[in-house]
């Protein structure tokens, strides 16, 4: 082993960080670009199921508080490319990636939001499971993607009050709301845990990614840690776990749920869930149509700027 | 790949006596809209009082202590962003 | 319900507010849609600010009319004919051009109105626009540089920004002719037709745009509640969980 890899491992062993001019391994340098520009993506795809509800949010201040949110994952998006690229990967790159199919978002994000109350959901399980593993992440071995995760972190507490906040106020209400509320937990819940994503023995990267600390806790061990957190908030809500096994072992200290469908699973990241397509499209659509905007602010810059680069 | 936006590095100073502090970079086309860029995603919350942004590629950086561990003394930018480096147009796959 | 502004000072304001609300709305339909995501937050953040000033603006309406309704009742559950907003608000998204040329025509016109209620008597209109003031100069800023962008970038931009700009012009006309409700409340309604004019000269030419020729048309006006065909579609989206579920509170 040489001195670099030494030197590197020297520094994953004693929970330091890993800075963008320090030596790596390829694959750590590869498995960290995987990683962070797929939680770019998963902002920035995000923003169209909840896009969808913001021009019929049903009060002021409702559409106000989704789209501050919104525009918070818009910004986390940029962190994250930013991130990336401290890596050696362009954000054109890491786009053209996307519309190829080569990266892949969080399949959450290709369920469709089908009334208010989705947004409800979204924000209170689908948000509250990205915090469970983002907290993770603020240790994770790479400089700026601990940081990343510490400003993400900061600003992701209010995106799932914001969520509560709307289940809260659907449960106190009228009976269609409070069916709504329901009928959004229903389609969402096992989704929100599939989030999580495989097994760990099921998991391709899972242990490398452990082994350099860039991954801090297993899937399985974050998911349990969601389940707990989470079912007491139903109960709160006076709504349905939708798990008829869903109960609390007392002698493990956990709930139990039933097994995961991971045929659904496997089939949506596979390109096969209900809006993957869409997703998709949407996105290449938007940048495609206003390439013509991209090249005349670059023309722009070369005719009137003198370079800002100290010669 | 379409001829490119450029990354800008984005100094905040929070309030007047404190040091501007980096906080990562932005992307945009001209300096108009990298300061109005680095606004937006910095600042959202109200956390400066002033921006510096300064094209990437204009950053100079010291060698590290280790350099001799890590690090190859004519490497001098910031990080390994590839429109740093640039590459002939005749040289495929890279 | 129907729902009628008796005040004049809120009769005049109202206008100000649906504006702005119809406004943002047309900018949160940008959402996941724009050039490049920065562009994203950008126009998300002046939807906000539009919002914002539209529920304050509401606000203070609603004291006025000693708070017969809410801010959300004037938002929700006004009909077409109800809302004062101009015209030219309501032109849709076409491509970025029309979102940028819609934006600097607003923000020009609209500067300017809160410039004059600065000294407006009322502690609330002037706190407020004071604190408009500087979100609006901030997004005239950036409607502004994209203008000489656009204007300059490449010939296929500057035609778009041409055809947005000769498109939305017509609704330009309305906006000038105040009422007695307008110079009641308004210091100098000519001052800001003059500095309109300034603007748009300035911009046009460092934009290389083309001024669309000016002829008096008879465009019904939006101060007797008379809008684009679009404004209809635009309330029924936004309308439409409140009007679909009366009794439920959101």
């Amino acid at each position: 082993m040489d001195k670099y890899e030494k030197a590197f491992n020297d520094l994953i062993e004693k929970d330091l960080k890993i800075e963008p001019r320090d030596w790596m391994p390829e694959k750590y340098r590869k498995n960290l670009i995987r990683q962070v520009s797929q939680h770019a993506h998963s902002e920035v795809i995000g923003m169209q199921p909840e896009g969808n509800w913001l021009l019929r949010a049903p009060s002021l201040r409702a559409k106000q508080v989704l789209l501050a949110k919104i525009q918070d994952e818009a910004g986390h998006g940029l962190y994250l490319y930013s991130v990336a690229e401290t890596l050696g990967i362009s954000r054109q790159e890491l786009i053209q990636q996307l519309h190829d199919g080569k990266a892949k978002y969080s399949s959450i994000f290709n369920y469709p939001t089908l009334t208010w109350a989705d947004m409800g959901a979204v924000g209170w399980l689908v948000d509250g499971a990205a915090i469970v593993n983002q907290v993770s992440l603020q240790r994770t071995s790479y400089g700026p993607y601990s940081r990343g995760m510490v400003r993400i972190c900061k600003e992701e507490s209010f995106h799932q009050r914001q969520g509560y906040e709307i289940m809260i106020q659907m449960t106190n209400g009228t009976e269609d709301q409070k069916a709504m509320a329901q009928d959004a937990l229903n389609r969402f819940w096992e989704p929100s845990l599939m989030m999580f994503g495989p097994h760990d023995a099921d998991s391709a990267h899972s242990s490398q990614s452990m082994q350099w600390k860039i991954k801090r806790e297993s899937n399985d061990s974050l998911r349990q840690k969601f389940i707990d957190k989470t079912v007491p908030q139903i109960e709160f809500l006076g709504l349905e776990v939708p798990d008829v096994n869903c109960k609390w072992n007392e002698a493990t200290g956990h709930y139990d749920h039933s097994p995961f469908n991971w045929d659904e699973f496997w089939n949506v990241v596979n390109g096969n869930g209900p809006c993957n397509a869409e997703r998709l499209a949407h996105h290449r659509k938007a940048h495609t149509d206003n390439a013509w905007v991209r090249e005349a602010a670059y023309q722009y810059a070369q005719k009137t700027e003198i370079s800002a680069v100290a010669q | 790949m379409e001829k490119g936006d450029r990354v800008w590095e984005v100094f905040i100073q929070k309030k007047s006596g404190l040091a501007f502090k980096h906080v990562g970079s932005i992307h945009a086309y001209d300096k108009k809209m990298a300061v109005q860029n680095a606004r937006d995603l910095y600042t959202r919350r109200g956390e400066g009082r002033e921006i510096w942004v300064v094209p990437a590629e204009a950053i100079v950086s010291t060698p590290l202590d280790q350099a001799d561990a890590f690090y190859d003394p004519s490497e001098d930018k910031v990080y390994r962003h590839p429109t740093f480096y640039e590459i002939p147009k005749e040289v495929k796959n890279i | 319900m129907s729902i009628t502004i008796k005040n004049e000072l809120a009769q005049f304001l109202i206008r100000l507010a649906d504006s702005e609300i119809i406004l943002g709305q047309r900018l949160a339909e940008m959402c996941s849609k724009g050039p490049f995501l920065e562009e994203d937050i950008a126009l998300s953040n002046l939807a906000l600010d539009l919002f914002g000033r539209g529920e304050e603006l509401l606000k203070i309406i609603a004291d006025l009319e000693d708070n017969a309704y809410t801010p959300d009742d004037y938002t929700f559950r006004r009909n077409e004919r109800e809302y004062f907003s101009y015209k030219i608000v309501e032109q849709p998204n076409n491509d970025f051009a029309w979102v940028i040329a819609r934006q600097y025509f607003h923000d020009v016109y609209v500067r300017e109105i809160f410039r004059q209620l600065l000294n407006h008597s009322d502690q609330q209109i002037a706190g407020l626009s004071e604190k408009v003031l500087k979100e609006i100069d901030y997004s005239y800023l950036h409607a502004r540089d994209w203008m000489v962008r656009l204007g300059i970038g490449t010939e296929e931009s500057n035609s778009r920004l041409q055809k947005a700009v000769d498109s939305l012009w017509k609704y330009s006309e309305e906006l000038f002719a105040f009422d007695q409700i307008d110079t009641n409340v308004l210091d100098d309604s000519d001052q800001i037709k003059t500095v309109w004019d300034n603007e748009i000269d300035q911009v046009f030419s460092e934009a290389n745009l083309e001024k669309p020729e000016e002829f008096k048309r008879h465009i019904l006006d939006f101060r007797q509640g008379f809008h684009s065909e679009y404004l209809g579609m635009i309330l029924a989206d936004m309308q439409y969980l409140p009007r679909a579920y009366p009794d439920a509170q959101w």
